[in-house]
């Protein structure tokens, strides 16, 4: 928990958060073997964690389908593992893993360090850029010579920045929050009054996946869309 | 005494913390309320599309709920409990 600080190490003129990097190599390792169990014997009558990925995967073809149309399933590979890796980020938060005792603070979810989600959100924001720029060439960022055409541009590199900034900000604040508001009723009573707010986290962690993943789409639907 | 009780940069920073998430929650509270009427006008005109009806007020709500957490970002940061 970002509250009671974090695990620094130095290294060099670096410094690393070591119990969210933890964390986040525990996620990944966890979607990557995963991923090699579900695909290691792929039989035509699915077995249940085969039907399971194929549900999951119909899922990000609807989404991606219903946001930028057909041509937008090349996309899936970013927007299906940012959604699978925040999921999986987020509800680690929910395991007790503070009674794993550190020096410095505790074990967390890996979205309650800032600069997981900015990282995410920045790779975000220069795949749409990319992505418009291969569809649209220069018409991407410049419509046409006008004074509308002008001021388009300029909200467009406005929104540059607080596309990012928002994305960021949104699921580090709502899982922050949830850690804080889960201690302030620990120390109110300990027993049994932090429960329903854990259940209520549980729903929070999807639904801010289902966000970042939704507002990714929608962002490169804008940016290879050909009318704006 | 009062005048002596808010002195320092760092009491007035409480105050501001304060302020910050308070004024944040208003415009998050009408906006999930506002949501949760077009849900209901919604499922009550056509219960059918309850279900999809769900997924959306949900995502819109989260969208909305975020507004009240920039302002939490704020608060947290001037209270020093976070960077």
């Amino acid at each position: 928990m970002s509250e009671a600080g974090h695990w620094i190490t130095q290294v060099g003129n670096y410094s690393f958060n070591m119990d969210t990097l933890v964390t986040m190599w525990a996620a990944m390792a966890f979607l990557i073997v995963f991923s090699l169990i579900a695909t290691r014997k792929l039989t035509l009558v699915p077995t249940k964690i085969q039907a399971f990925c194929e549900n999951l995967m119909g899922f990000f073809w609807g989404l991606v389908d219903s946001m930028i149309g057909h041509e937008g399933r090349k996309h899936i590979p970013l927007v299906a593992s940012l959604f699978l890796f925040i999921v999986t980020a987020n509800l680690m938060g929910q395991i007790p893993l503070g009674v794993i005792h550190l020096k410095h603070g505790e074990l967390a979810s890996p979205t309650n360090d800032i600069n997981m989600t900015a990282a995410m959100a920045i790779i975000v924001l220069f795949y749409y850029v990319f992505a418009g720029f291969k569809k649209k060439k220069l018409k991407f960022l410049i419509h046409d010579f006008s004074f509308v055409g002008i001021i388009l541009f300029l909200v467009e590199l406005l929104e540059m920045v607080t596309r990012p900034l928002t994305l960021a900000l949104r699921l580090f604040g709502n899982i922050l929050a949830g850690e804080i508001l889960v201690s302030a009723l620990l120390g109110m009573c300990a027993y049994f009054l932090p429960l329903p707010i854990m259940f209520f986290e549980l729903l929070v962690a999807i639904v801010q996946a289902l966000v970042f993943t939704m507002l990714t789409t929608v962002y490169i639907s804008s940016a290879v869309s050909e009318e704006h | 005494m009062a005048a002596e009780a808010v002195k320092t940069i760092s009491d007035f920073a409480q105050l501001g913390a304060g302020i910050a998430i308070g004024f944040g929650a208003i415009g998050a509270g009408a906006g999930i309320g506002i949501a949760t009427k077009g849900l209901m006008d919604a499922i009550s005109r056509q219960p059918e599309i309850a279900g999809k009806a769900v997924g959306f007020f949900l995502v819109g709500a989260a969208l909305a709920e975020a507004c009240a957490i920039y302002a939490l970002i704020i608060a947290l940061k001037l209270s020093g409990m976070i960077g």
